[in-house]
Parts: C-alpha cells; sequence; structure tokens
C-alpha cells in the first residue's frame, strides 16, 4: 500500500510536469504582458519592458524582502486595533520578528501556535501573502539563474518585477485557487468564524475553530512554505481531513518544485538537460522517501517496540507508512507542513527528515530554491568532473572560471556554517539548552534540527524543543535571513557572470551532463558532501540514539 | 628519431619511476618550505602546519602521551611530504636549467658601430642592448637573442635543442631567429640584438623549467576556491562539534573520561587529526607538483610553454590548424612523374633526371632516383661508380644542381633557375615548358626542370606524400571532439585531395596570414579555443590570437614572441601531443581531487567510533574496520592521510594514464579508478597500518 | 520622481508591489475561494459538523473525549486515542507530545514515554478486560528501564528506575546483581541506561498501537479497527445489545483507504458512538 501511495505520487507527477513546466516556461519567457498586469505595473510604477543587470535585480529583490519583513512585523504587533483579530493580542516583539522573518523567507517556522495568536487577518493578508510572494520569489531567482545560463553574452538577467508578478497572478494563483476548492471538497474548512463551544456527547465542551483555511493550506503547500494556520499543521483535521487530502497535499508540494527542471530544460533549449537534473531529484527523493517508510515501520526504538508501531504523534487516517512519506516531502523541499510529529519519529527515521533538510533541499527542494541550489550541485560536480575529461569545465557551455566557482562555494558554505555554528553556540549556552523537551541525544537532535530547518527555510521542527523564546527567536531569525538571502544574492551573481560567458559549443570532448551517468554523480557529490559536512553532529544525536 | 640531450630525462620520467635518491636530494628544499611564508600560497598544507605546531605544543605541554607525539610527528611529516611533491617537481626542472645554463656563458661580443658599419667595439654579452648589431664568426658563440641581417650561416642549436645536426640561419625569410648561447659552425653573420638584457630566451627557459615565477593557472585558481571552501566546511564541523561533545559527557556523567574525549570535549589531537584527515590534504598537496609535472612533461617533449595558462588551454582546445606541409605531408615531396617535352623521350629524361640527383642525398634527390629505377628500370648507380662526373652541389645562390659527366652537363632545379642556366648556354626554352611547369605548380604539385646544356628535357613532377598514421590521428582528435583544419597555400582543388587523403575535416586552401588570422578570429567567437603552428613573421598574428600558438624554434624571432608555445624540434605534428599533455594534466588535476575528497568516507568510519564509543558505545558499530583501539584507529587514520601523499607522488609528477576517447569513456574510467579507489583504498590502507601500529606502546 | 535616489525608488516600488499583491492575494483570492466554498460545499467548508436534536454535537472530523466530568471514561462509549492537545483534544492548543523514541525515563516532573504507553496499556486492559502487558513494560504499567553502574564496565549495581519503592523490581536480578527499587529523589543520571524488553510476545500484546499512543493532531477522529474490535465486547455489555450488532455498525463506521491505497482504515469514534446511541 505504502508503495502504490508512492507510486501514484510519481504517475501524478509525470502527468502533470509536462504542461505545468511548460506553462512556467511561457509564462517566464513570455513577452506579453496581460491587461491585469499591466496595470499592476502602473500600479507599482515599473516599466515591465526593460530588463535589469544582476545587482538591479538582486537590489529589487531585498528591497521587496525588507519591506515585506517590516510591514509583516508591524501587522502582527498591530493586530488587536484591526478587524478579525478574534479578540487576540498583539503578538509579543521577538516572536513577531521571528514570524516575519520566517515567512518573508519561506521558511515559516513557527514560534507560535496558529490558533492562540495569530487572527484571521493576520493569516489571511499578512501570512498567506507571504505564502505567495515568497514562493514567487523563489522561483524568481531559479528563473533569473536558468536566463544566466540560457544567455549568451548578455548583460541582464530579466526583471524582478515582472518575474515575481508574473509567478504570482500566472502561477500559483490558479493552482491554489483549484486547489483550494479540491481541500474544501475534501473536508477542510474554509469560513470567517471565530471559535465556538459546544457540548460533546458526554457532555463536556470543546471549542470547534474556523478560519480560512483552504485558501491557505493550499498556498503552504504549493508554495513549499509550511506554516501552518493550527499549531499542529497538516495533521490537524481541519487542515487535512482525509487520507486522499494527504496524498493531495504531497502531491501539491512537490508539483512545482519537480516541474521547474522542465522549464528549466526548455528556457536553455534542452529538455534533456532538464530531465537529467529531474533524474537527480527523483532518484534521491525516492530513495529518501524509501529510507524513511522503511525505518518507521521498522519501528526500531524501545518505544515503537513497546508500542509495537511508530504510532506515536500520528493520526490513524494517515497511517505510519503515508505520514513518513509526508515527513521526507516537507522535509526534502522546504516545506516544513509536517502531518505527524517527527521529534517521536524513530532515530533513523528522524535522522532521514534531518538529513533531507542538510542535503540544501534539493531533491526536489523549495519552490525555486530546489532548482537553484541543485544547479550549483550541478556547478560543482562538473567543476570537478569536468576534469577528468581533460577539459576545464563548463556546463551547458559555459565555462567554470574562479568566479563561477567562488559563487557556487560560498552559496554552499552559508547553510552549513549557519547550522553548525548556530547549534555550537545553542549547546554551548544555557538559554539554548533550556529548550529541550527531551534529553541526551534525543535533545541534542532537537537543537540541530531547530537550525538546520530554519538555515535550510524548512520551518519543520523536532517539536519539542521551546523556541518561542528571545534568544531563539532572534537567533533563529538570524539563520532563516542569511540562510535565505545570502544564498540568493550569490545565485544572482552567479546568473549575472553565467549571462556574460559566450558558451562553448559541445563536441565529443564535452563532458555530457544529460545521461545517467552525470545524474549518479551529481547524486554521489550531493550525499558525499553533506554526510562529510554532517556526520559528526549526526553522530552525536540521531546516530548515537539509533545505535544505543 | 634524432637524439636529445634531455632524453635520459625524458625516458625516466616516461617511464614513471621516481627515483628515491630524488626524494632524497630534495629534501632540504621541502624543509625550506615549512616556512609559513612560503606556505601561504596554499591554504591546505598551511592549515596542516598550524595543526602540526598546535598539537606539538599539546604534546609538550598539556596532553603529553606517546599518542599526541606520534600525532604530532606525523603531521609534521603530512606537510614535509606535500612539500616534497613540489620540491621534487621542481628538481626536475632544476636538472635540465643546469644544462641549459651551461650554455648561457659568459660571451663577448663584437658589437658594430652601426648597421653597414664595418667598425666593431669589444663588449660583455650583457651590455647588449635591442637594436644593437652584433657580427659573429665561425667558430664563435652568439651572445644575444636577435634575427640575421646580412649573411647565412650554419649553426649548432645543440645547446638548447638538443639536436646535434647543424641548422642553416640566414637573413631573410622564416629562418633568420638566432638564440645566444648557440655556436656559428661556418661563414659569418650579422645580428640584430632582439632580447632585452637578462630576458634571452635562455633565460626564459630556465626560469619556465625551473617554475621560478610560475603563476597559478586560471582553472588552478579555481580549484584552489573550492578547496579551501571545502577547508572552511571541514574546519567549521571539526571546530562546532565540541560543545556537541561536551554537552554529550555532560549528559552521561556516569562515562569515564577517555584519551580522546573528556568533560571537557574532545581532545585537542585528536581534533586537529580529525580537520587534517578531512580536509582535501591529498590534492591540496599535490596541486602544484601536478601544475609544475605537466610543464615538465611539455619540456620532455622539447616544448617550453611560456605559462601554465597554454598547457591548460591546450587541454580544450577545440579546433586544431594544421600546416599541410611538414605537418600532415611530408616535408619533402616525392618524385611523381617525369613529364618530357616534346622530341624528348620519356626514357631520355629519366635518365638525365637520374644522374643529375645520384649525388642529391636530399630526400626530394633520392625519390627521383627511386623513381626512375621503379618506372623505368634504370639502375641506381653509385657516385663513384662514375669515375669522371664531377657533382654540382645545390647552393642556396644557384638554386639547382647536378653532374657534368663525359661532356655533359645536366642540371635539374627550380624552374627559373634552371631556365636562366639554358638561356646563359644560348639555348632558348620553349612556351611548353611554361605550360608544363604552371600545370604542376596548380595542380599542387612542385616542377622541377630538368635541363642539359642549352635545352631542356623536362619536368619532374614532384608531389605531397601524406604522413603514414595521420588518418588514424585525426579519428583519434574526432573521438576527443578536436576539428582539424589543414592549411595550405595551394589552390582548393589540390586542398581536398589532400584533406581527403589526410582525413582531416575541413581545410583553408590559398591561405594568406590575414585569412588564417580571421579563420581563429571566427573560431573563437563561437566559443571554441584554437591551437596552430607556425614560424614565420608572417605567422605572429595568428599565433598570438590563437589561444595556444607553438612556434617554431627554427622561426623567426617574431614568431616565438608571438606563441605561447615553442617546439625545440620544430615538429608541427607534436601539436597533437601537446593538446594530449594539456588533457592529462586537467585529468590527474580532477582525478586526485576526487580521489582526495572520496578518501574522507573511510576516515570518518575510523575517527568518528574513536572518538565517541566511550560516550555511545552503540557507534562502535561505525567501526566497520575493527580498527584495535580509539588511538591506533585515529593515528592510523593520520598515518595513511600522509603516506598517501607519498605514494601519490609518481602518479602526480607522471599524470594518469591518458587514451583518446569520447568524454563519457574517459570519465566512467576515472571515476571507476579514482572515485570508487578513493573511497576503498584507504579502508584497506588504514585497516593495514592499524594492525602493525597496534602494537606501539600506548595503543590500547 | 526620477531625481529621487534609486535605492529609494526601489523601495517605493516595493512597497507598492506588496500593497498591490497583499490586495489581490490576501482580499480577492480568500474571499473568491470562501464564496465559491460556502456556495457549493457549505457542510465541509464550515467543518462538517454533526448535529443531533438540532444541536451542534461535534465534528465529524474531530475527535473527542469520551469522559465523565471526572475525565474517566464513559464505558457505553467507545474511547478515543490519547491525546496530548490540552487537557484532551482541546481546538485551541492542538499539539503532539514531541517525546522521543527513547524518552524512557521517567523525571520528577513527567512520566517518560515509555511508561505514558504501559500505564495506558495497563488501564485499557484492564478496562478491556485483557491483558495490558507490553514489552519493555513492568506488570505494574511502567517502563521496564534499568540504571546499571557503573556506567562501563561489570555492573554492580541494577536500579529499576521507573519503578519507585516500595515497588517490587520488574525483574529479581540483572547479570547477576539485585535490581532495587528507585528511591524518589535520588540521582541515577551516572548509570547506563538499560530497558529491558521482557518475555512478551508480540502476538500476545492484546491493546493496538494507536490506544497507547497520542496522535499528533491531538485531534485524531478515528480509532484502528483493531482497537474498535477490542472495545466492542464491554459497548456491547454495557449497553445490553449484541456484539454483533456493535461489530456491524463498527463496519458502518469505518473509513476504508482512500481509493484502496491511501492511509490505514479508520474507525470513526463520534459517528460510531452517535449511531450507537440512536435507538
Amino acid at each position: 500500500m505504502a508503495a502504490l501511495f508512492v507510486v501514484a505520487l510519481v504517475v501524478a507527477l509525470v502527468l502533470v510536469h509536462k504542461p505545468l513546466g511548460d506553462h512556467m516556461y511561457r509564462v517566464y519567457t513570455g513577452v506579453r504582458h496581460s491587461r491585469a498586469e499591466r496595470v499592476v505595473y502602473r500600479l507599482v510604477g515599473v516599466r515591465p519592458e526593460s530588463e535589469q543587470r544582476w545587482p538591479v535585480y538582486a537590489r529589487s529583490l531585498l528591497a521587496f524582502s525588507a519591506v515585506s519583513i517590516l510591514f509583516l512585523y508591524a501587522f502582527q504587533r498591530l493586530q488587536d486595533k484591526l478587524f478579525l483579530s478574534l479578540g487576540l493580542a498583539p503578538v509579543p516583539d521577538h516572536v513577531a520578528w521571528n514570524t516575519a522573518v520566517s515567512f518573508v523567507t519561506n521558511t515559516n517556522w513557527q514560534a507560535y501556535s496558529g490558533e492562540s495568536t495569530m487572527g484571521h487577518l493576520v493569516q489571511m493578508a499578512g501570512l498567506a501573502v507571504q505564502n505567495f510572494v515568497s514562493a514567487a520569489v523563489g522561483m524568481a531567482v531559479a528563473v533569473a539563474l536558468v536566463r544566466g545560463l540560457a544567455r549568451d553574452g548578455a548583460d541582464t538577467i530579466g526583471n524582478f518585477w515582472v518575474d515575481l508578478v508574473r509567478g504570482t497572478l500566472r502561477v500559483l494563483l490558479p493552482l491554489a485557487f483549484a486547489g483550494a476548492i479540491v481541500l474544501v471538497v475534501g473536508g477542510v474548512v474554509q469560513n470567517f468564524a471565530g471559535p465556538h463551544t459546544i457540548t460533546t456527547l458526554t457532555g463536556g465542551t470543546q471549542h470547534l475553530t474556523g478560519g480560512p483555511v483552504a485558501s491557505q493550506e493550499v498556498i503552504k503547500e504549493l508554495g513549499t512554505n509550511g506554516g501552518g494556520f493550527y499549531n499542529t499543521n497538516s495533521a490537524h483535521p481541519f487542515e487535512n481531513a482525509t487520507s486522499w487530502t494527504n496524498w493531495f497535499e504531497i502531491l501539491l508540494i512537490l508539483v512545482i518544485p519537480f516541474s521547474l527542471p522542465r522549464t528549466f530544460g526548455r528556457m536553455v533549449g534542452q529538455v534533456r538537460q532538464g530531465y537529467a537534473i529531474a533524474a537527480v531529484m527523483g532518484v534521491i527523493a525516492l530513495a529518501s522517501v524509501t529510507l524513511t517508510t522503511v525505518f518507521e515501520l521498522h519501528g526500531a526504538a524501545t518505544v515503537p517496540q513497546a508500542v509495537g508501531a511508530a504510532m506515536e504523534g500520528k493520526d490513524v487516517r494517515f497511517g505510519v507508512a503515508d505520514s513518513a512519506t509526508f515527513a521526507a516531502a516537507t522535509t526534502l523541499t522546504s516545506t516544513g507542513a509536517v502531518d505527524s510529529f517527527h521529534d517521536s519519529y524513530t532515530p533513523f527515521g528522524g535522522m532521514m527528515t534531518l538529513f533531507n533538510m542538510m542535503l540544501g533541499e534539493v531533491a526536489p527542494g523549495g519552490v525555486g530554491s530546489g532548482l537553484y541550489g541543485m544547479l550549483i550541485l550541478a556547478l560543482i560536480t562538473v567543476f570537478v568532473a569536468g576534469l577528468m575529461v581533460g577539459r576545464t569545465p563548463e556546463y551547458l557551455g559555459k565555462k567554470i572560471g574562479a568566479r563561477e566557482i567562488k559563487l557556487a562555494s560560498l552559496y554552499f558554505l552559508v547553510t552549513p556554517v549557519l547550522v553548525l555554528t548556530g547549534t555550537a553556540v545553542a549547546m554551548a549556552n544555557k538559554a539554548g539548552l533550556a529548550a529541550m523537551l527531551n534529553t541526551g541525544p534525543h535533545g541534542l537532535s532537537e537543537i540541530l534540527y531547530a537550525f538546520t530547518s530554519a538555515s535550510n527555510n524548512n520551518g519543520s521542527a523536532f517539536g519539542g524543543v521551546t523556541v518561542n523564546t528571545p534568544w531563539y527567536d532572534v537567533a533563529l531569525g538570524l539563520c532563516m535571513a542569511f540562510g535565505r538571502f545570502l544564498p540568493i544574492v550569490f545565485v544572482l551573481a552567479l546568473a549575472g557572470s553565467l549571462a556574460r560567458r559566450i558558451p562553448v559549443p559541445e563536441s565529443a570532448g564535452t563532458l555530457p551532463t544529460h545521461r545517467p551517468q552525470f545524474v549518479g554523480m551529481v547524486v554521489g557529490v550531493t550525499i558525499i558532501l553533506v554526510a562529510l559536512t554532517f556526520l559528526p553532529a549526526l553522530a552525536l544525536g540521531p546516530i548515537a540514539e539509533g545505535l544505543s | 628519431m634524432s637524439t636529445h640531450v634531455l632524453e635520459g630525462t625524458a625516458k625516466r620520467v616516461g617511464g614513471g619511476l621516481l627515483d628515491p635518491r630524488q626524494l632524497l636530494t630534495s629534501l632540504p628544499e621541502a624543509l625550506r618550505k615549512l616556512n609559513p611564508v612560503t606556505l601561504w600560497r596554499n591554504p591546505v598544507m598551511l592549515i596542516v602546519e598550524i595543526g602540526a605546531l598546535a598539537t606539538t605544543i599539546l604534546a609538550a605541554t598539556t596532553e603529553t602521551s606517546f599518542f599526541g607525539w606520534a600525532i604530532a610527528g606525523w603531521l609534521w611529516l603530512t606537510v614535509v611530504f606535500a612539500n616534497l611533491a613540489e620540491a621534487v617537481a621542481e628538481g626536475r626542472g632544476k636538472a635540465q636549467a643546469a644544462t641549459l645554463r651551461a650554455a648561457k656563458r659568459d660571451t663577448t661580443a663584437r658589437r658594430l658601430r652601426g648597421r653597414t658599419s664595418a667598425e666593431w667595439d669589444v663588449v660583455g654579452a650583457p651590455e647588449l642592448r635591442q637594436g644593437d648589431f652584433v657580427v659573429v664568426e665561425a667558430g664563435e658563440i652568439i651572445p644575444g637573442d636577435g634575427d640575421v641581417v646580412e649573411g647565412i650561416a650554419s649553426v649548432d642549436e645543440s645547446a638548447i635543442t638538443g639536436e646535434s645536426a647543424p641548422v642553416i640561419r640566414e637573413s631573410g625569410g622564416d629562418r633568420s631567429a638566432v638564440t645566444g648561447g648557440t655556436k656559428v659552425l661556418s661563414d659569418r653573420i650579422v645580428v640584430e640584438i632582439t632580447q632585452r638584457p637578462g630576458e634571452s630566451f635562455v633565460d626564459r627557459m630556465i626560469a619556465l623549467v625551473e617554475g621560478a615565477n610560475r603563476q597559478k593557472t586560471p582553472n588552478e585558481i579555481a580549484l584552489n576556491i573550492l578547496l579551501a571552501a571545502l577547508t572552511i566546511i571541514f574546519l567549521v564541523a571539526t571546530a562546532t562539534m565540541q560543545p556537541l561533545a561536551i554537552y554529550s559527557m555532560s549528559v552521561n556523567p556516569g562515562v569515564p573520561g577517555s584519551l580522546a574525549l573528556s568533560r571537557d570535549g574532545v581532545s585537542g589531537v585528536v581534533l586537529v587529526s580529525l580537520l587534517v584527515c578531512l580536509i582535501p590534504t591529498t590534492i591540496g598537496a599535490l596541486l602544484s607538483a601536478i601544475g609544475i609535472a605537466g610543464m615538465d612533461r611539455l619540456v620532455q617533449r622539447n616544448v617550453l610553454a611560456m605559462s601554465g595558462r597554454a598547457v591548460e588551454a591546450a587541454g580544450d582546445v577545440s579546433t586544431l590548424l594544421l600546416d599541410k606541409t611538414g605537418t600532415i605531408t611530408l616535408g619533402n615531396r616525392q618524385a611523381g612523374e617525369f613529364v618530357p617535352i616534346r622530341g624528348v623521350t620519356a626514357e631520355e629524361l629519366a635518365r638525365a633526371a637520374q644522374l643529375s640527383s645520384l649525388a642529391d642525398e636530399t630526400p626530394e634527390g633520392r625519390s627521383i632516383v627511386v623513381h626512375a629505377k621503379q618506372v623505368y628500370g634504370l639502375r641506381e648507380r653509385e657516385p663513384g661508380e662514375l669515375a669522371h662526373a664531377e657533382w654540382v652541389p645545390f647552393t642556396a645562390q644557384t638554386r639547382m644542381s647536378g653532374v657534368n659527366l663525359d661532356g655533359r652537363e645536366i642540371r635539374k632545379g627550380a624552374a627559373t633557375a634552371v631556365m636562366k642556366w639554358v638561356r646563359d648556354h644560348g639555348g632558348h626554352p620553349t612556351d611548353e615548358v611554361g605550360h608544363l611547369v604552371d600545370g604542376i605548380s596548380a595542380s599542387g604539385g612542385t616542377p622541377l626542370v630538368v635541363a642539359e646544356k642549352g635545352r631542356v628535357l623536362g619536368v619532374i613532377h614532384l608531389k605531397d606524400v601524406v604522413k603514414q598514421g595521420m588518418r588514424e590521428r585525426f579519428d583519434e582528435m574526432r573521438r576527443m571532439g578536436i576539428r582539424t583544419v589543414m592549411i595550405t597555400g595551394d589552390n582548393p582543388l589540390t586542398a581536398k585531395a589532400i584533406a581527403e587523403e589526410a582525413g582531416v575535416d575541413d581545410f583553408l586552401a590559398e591561405a594568406t596570414p590575414e585569412d588564417k588570422l580571421s579563420l581563429i578570429r571566427k573560431e573563437q567567437e563561437g566559443g571554441r579555443l584554437v591551437a596552430m603552428t607556425g614560424d614565420g613573421t608572417n605567422d605572429a598574428p595568428a599565433l598570438a590570437q590563437a589561444d595556444v600558438g607553438v612556434a617554431m624554434n627554427t622561426g623567426t624571432s617574431a614568431a616565438k614572441e608571438a606563441g605561447n608555445m615553442v617546439d625545440l624540434d620544430s615538429n608541427p605534428t607534436k601539436l597533437i601531443e601537446i593538446v594530449e599533455i594539456g588533457k592529462q594534466l586537467l585529468i590527474t588535476r580532477g582525478a586526485l581531487t576526487t580521489f582526495s575528497i572520496a578518501n574522507d568516507v573511510a576516515k570518518y568510519f575510523a575517527i568518528i567510533p574513536a572518538m565517541f564509543a566511550a560516550v555511545y558505545p552503540g557507534l562502535d558499530a561505525l567501526n566497520v574496520m575493527r580498527l584495535a583501539s580509539p588511538q591506533s584507529a585515529i593515528l592510523a587514520a593520520v598515518i595513511f592521510n600522509a603516506l598517501v601523499i607519498i605514494a601519490l607522488i609518481p602518479l602526480a609528477l607522471r599524470g594518469v594514464r591518458y587514451r583518446p576517447a569520447g568524454a563519457s569513456k574517459l570519465l566512467s574510467r576515472n571515476l571507476y579508478v579514482y572515485g570508487l579507489g578513493g573511497i576503498v583504498a584507504p579502508f584497506a590502507g588504514i585497516k593495514l597500518i592499524d594492525l602493525l601500529i597496534q602494537f606501539l606502546p600506548g595503543m590500547s | 520622481m526620477d531625481r529621487m535616489p534609486s535605492w529609494i525608488r526601489q523601495h517605493l516600488a516595493a512597497v507598492r508591489a506588496l500593497v498591490v499583491l497583499t490586495l489581490v492575494t490576501g482580499a480577492l483570492y480568500p474571499l473568491a475561494v470562501t464564496g465559491v466554498a460556502q456556495l457549493l460545499f457549505g457542510r465541509q467548508a464550515n467543518g462538517s459538523m454533526i448535529e443531533r436534536d438540532g444541536r451542534t454535537v461535534g465534528s465529524a472530523l474531530v475527535g473527542q473525549s469520551f469522559t465523565d466530568a471526572a475525565g474517566k471514561p464513559v464505558a457505553r462509549y467507545f474511547q478515543s486515542r490519547p491525546s496530548a492537545a490540552g487537557d484532551g483534544y482541546d481546538m485551541l492548543s492542538t499539539a503532539a507530545s514531541n517525546l522521543g523514541p527513547e524518552d524512557v525515563v521517567d523525571t520528577p516532573d513527567r512520566a517518560s514515554l515509555l511508561t505514558q504507553v504501559c500505564a495506558r496499556s495497563k488501564a485499557i486492559g484492564e478496562r478491556e478486560g485483557v491483558s495490558g502487558a507490553r514489552p519493555y513494560c513492568t506488570p505494574d504499567g511502567a517502563g521496564a528501564v534499568l540504571k546499571v553502574f557503573p556506567a562501563v564496565g561489570k555492573p554492580v549495581r541494577a536500579v529499576s528506575v521507573n519503578q519507585a519503592c516500595p515497588a517490587t523490581p520488574f525483574a529479581a536480578e540483572y547479570r547477576g546483581v539485585k535490581v532495587e527499587c528507585a528511591r524518589p529523589g535520588e540521582d541515577y543520571a551516572a548509570g547506563r541506561t538499560v530497558p529491558v524488553r521482557g518475555g512478551v510476545a508480540e502476538a500476545a500484546v492484546a491493546v493496538p498501537a494507536d490506544a497507547v499512543t497520542a496522535s499528533g493532531s491531538g485531534l485524531d477522529p478515528h480509532i484502528s479497527l483493531a482497537y474498535a474490535e477490542l472495545q466492542a465486547p464491554r459497548v456491547a455489555r454495557e449497553r445490553g445489545v449484541g456484539v454483533d450488532r456493535v461489530r456491524a455498525l463498527i463496519r458502518e463506521h469505518t473509513t476504508g483507504r482512500a481509493l484502496g491505497f491511501m492511509g490505514e482504515p479508520a474507525v470513526n469514534v463520534l459517528e460510531l458512538n452517535l449511531a450507537l446511541d440512536r435507538p
């Protein structure tokens, strides 16, 4: 059954990636602007025809993100003054900062409990808006990098405002609308009601809550955001009502990241290059899903052995296997939504979710961020492997010189440095250690997970850790901001530098980057580099726990 | 093939054998390179040196144990081995430089007071300036690089080329360049000095082979950046492990501390050991040796690369421009047909042609005798058989040769020269001769006119002969993804015929230097890298434009200035070897990088359980090699890490095996050997070392 | 406009872009979805509420506790899974336990996950009249975990750390050392933690997995078929109806796997209990 569940996902992705990938290709390469878009550009005050060099593109992106953080912060702090607040108090300053950064960086780490902190208006017009635009920003960066690879001797890499508006209006919005209706059919709620109290069968009371959940749930998955309307996220029956909405939400998580390689292939004029990238993502993703599921079904640890199954933190309607698939999907992408609680996973099952994020979320990764992360890994692979065919390395005809490798290296450095130093600092001070719920190696895993999740902009958690303290809100907020925007700047710089290069024509001496050989190599490089970086930390966390 | 003075070295290296004595002689230099100022250029090894220093201090103060001292010792050895690799590579160049220096004797020069002046002053060679004119006569050493502006002479250039046969240098044309330090054997020439003092060709050669002012190549810089990034990651991974280790000990208060792990965390010695094992020391140690050795391999083939960048570019070349003559066809044409003029039988012509060529030892002359025998059955006679014969040798002035025998005077040679000779002897060559000559020229052949005193007998048609094995060579190139273009002054028809016969991909006929230049530009605009050879002054712009421009040593100084390589053998076919050496250099770099990174997997399996099994006994399951003790495991990893550098020095110097093949095939093989091998080898190596050292004190 | 520094222009554009996109994706879009959802799928959009006698008694999607005011299970009803949401099934503080798979040693603040599992198993076993025994559980419903001293080497002392004195330790001795009960207040951190599986065969475990674990949502509306079957005789007995009828209702309220392969078969407890209440 577990296998069929995954096979059905694969089949669905195979069917959908082509039309969606082609659609995105047309969206990002088209020259026509719809009337609605022209109105938007006029209101925003930008000329959609003018292209930007990479520094301008990057500055526009950073300006938009900075404004978004300020806006979202103010929104939360002032929510009691606005309508639809459900009577909730202003969000404390450190939580508001953390949440603002979290949603703008597409992390959607939640240092708060949705149902008791955020009113409907903040959820709908603050958080959900960032679900859209932070995803569109990610796609814009990926498309800019692809343009860098596709263009010959060009100075510009596109127009950020156009990419942002098109990604939001032409890609995310229509898909979200259709998906939201599907979720409502499954039972996901969509109303503006506040909590109301009912009397249960045995005479007790229960508070039933409402809200515009479906409209937010769908973009939370589709944009690989992950911030739940409720505290228990996609485990909550009002967010994820049935076993099939569960499947559908996993599909929503994967659909754009797995379609973008096709868009990439179309843009560089070689669809097979896109498929090679998709194959790398697919191989890693399938291996990870399989391992996570096997570890969870096997249930090797004291409590799961006592229970007879790793059912702690999992809902009956999903079961162990499908929950594990969701866990793998959400951490392989930058989603971070959960339908079961990773903290209670078996040591190795939990380690897989950690490892997935440590891969840099590239298989298939977040919307946009997965593609650009994977392209960087492909560049690094080409650099080492390319030498072994006796030529200075090139990818898609673009020479990988010192500047390119410098930017790729910087990109590659950011997250490990953030994760490891963040974890080390937390482990070395009282404020950091105090947050653990569990003790021993599992407590270490909780902290490591928190910094891995924040720095990689995932947002899921080993939920036991108490992170709504000022220390964690600030530290993790910084990790999220640096983990998002430093790599983006490096990617855009790389795009600019690649765009300027004149491509070298392909010959029999060129390293082919569309064959299984290359796919295998990128998979190998990705896994070995990540394993080498994080093995000491993993050894003292989940591995120590799992081998005890 | 001719013999070279340098061949002794070439053979030794070619066999890939590293003379252990070389390691010994390079040791002092390796120790000198421990100076951090020198090591600054190699950040990976600098980190190792700092680590070695730190462990030494720790072993001497707080962590005194045999284990601590052993680790410190092996870390120092790691740095020394890395330096040794570089020193050995440089040492080989030094041997060659010594040979060259011998040629650079302090000479005196006779400097003319003016170009045409007959007066001269005796000055020391170092005082010569550009634009000075010096006169050199038989037996004298040419005092500096320059061009012959007057006279013709035979010159012994063996000091720089190793070629013992003298070469002709003459004013004008493409054989005017002379090199300082070579010796004039005959005649007298006037040389215009073209070098600045201290920058002679020999000076540059010495600097190049010694690697004195070696600059990192673009790819080397890029690779260094990647290695630095990896180093930073592992530095962070190792440093940040400490709070995690302290925490782990604190939640297991009942666990006693070990040598590797105490309540204060992982011991400094172990932490440094882990760091050194993880950072890419193998490639970091060998990277510069690989670069030097690449240049060195060129030198062994008598090619001087003016920069490492050129060698790297050679690996990337996608278009080869090859001169037809000398590269694709034999430099000398061969007699293909005797064409008599009306009234002369072919037999008669053949007999005259044979007679005139009997004493002609040039390949053309031999080919005439052979043709006469094969087609007309004329017995080849030894010049000695004809007692009365008076042989007229070829001279640059007469441009013909022949024989005076029994009153007959027979001459053969260039059409104009022979016709003039006929007219001078009262003959009146008809237009027919002119037509024949033009016809042969037009078809790409070379006409040699044969005449007897007063009348022309006919014309010998000398044809191009494509060298053996060229087609296979070009097929190979195609498999490597390299396009070959034949450059010739011939008309398109002839060019096409020869191009097809030789199997090149394309040809450029009736090529002028401008055509060459524009062809190179066109290829480069398409993103291709172009390699070419050239010798003439008019090749200079093209040589400068090409990514790899190989100037023939026989060529003009302008050509040598313009190109970025000089072939001392003046063998244009060598371009193909140069490309292969370039590729080999890049492959070696990539293969050892892959090997270096792949090694880390096994080292983790040795060190992580050694560090942490004390606090989490379950982690002993990761000790898949079943190493004897934590101490022996860590020491074994460090020793392996050091020894692998020594073990790979021969490979770094020789370069990995290279066979021309498509990219996919090459990659598969190298991945298999250096990727998979890099993962497997250290498992075996560390286990083996562990078996040996487990009996040392303090290892349990 | 053009005379403004470019960074100000960029930020102004950013502000305007955010306002425009907020209007579209933060107002128009959710309102449109709400409109369509309320119009076409009103029941689902409002939470799939269940009414009895004109009064809302809950949501078909949200589990609830079937306990009395004192928190004791009401025997006439099928019982839901344990819940970590507030005091149980509290929609205003949904949560999972987030306790790890090796959380086996009780602390003064809280019982370990293992002890929670063992205690639930024992209680349910008693309630349903079956054995509540499980691997790694003591007979008195705690985690069967020893602290062995010293942490490394041959044991000289062993303490059943989850069994406070004067309880009888679940085992008499461990590798030749007598097992002691845990003296409250004593710090056993220095010992090596050794969970003891015990002799309970997997097949002999009567209480199913979902019955002893808290769900992820804290609102799990379902129980497994096995847990429902376990409860059927008790509910039938309490209600004075035949077990067959109860079993038939269980089947009726079991949701199979969607399309035959998604998720697990699950019994909706609220709907089942409502069906039982119906005359």
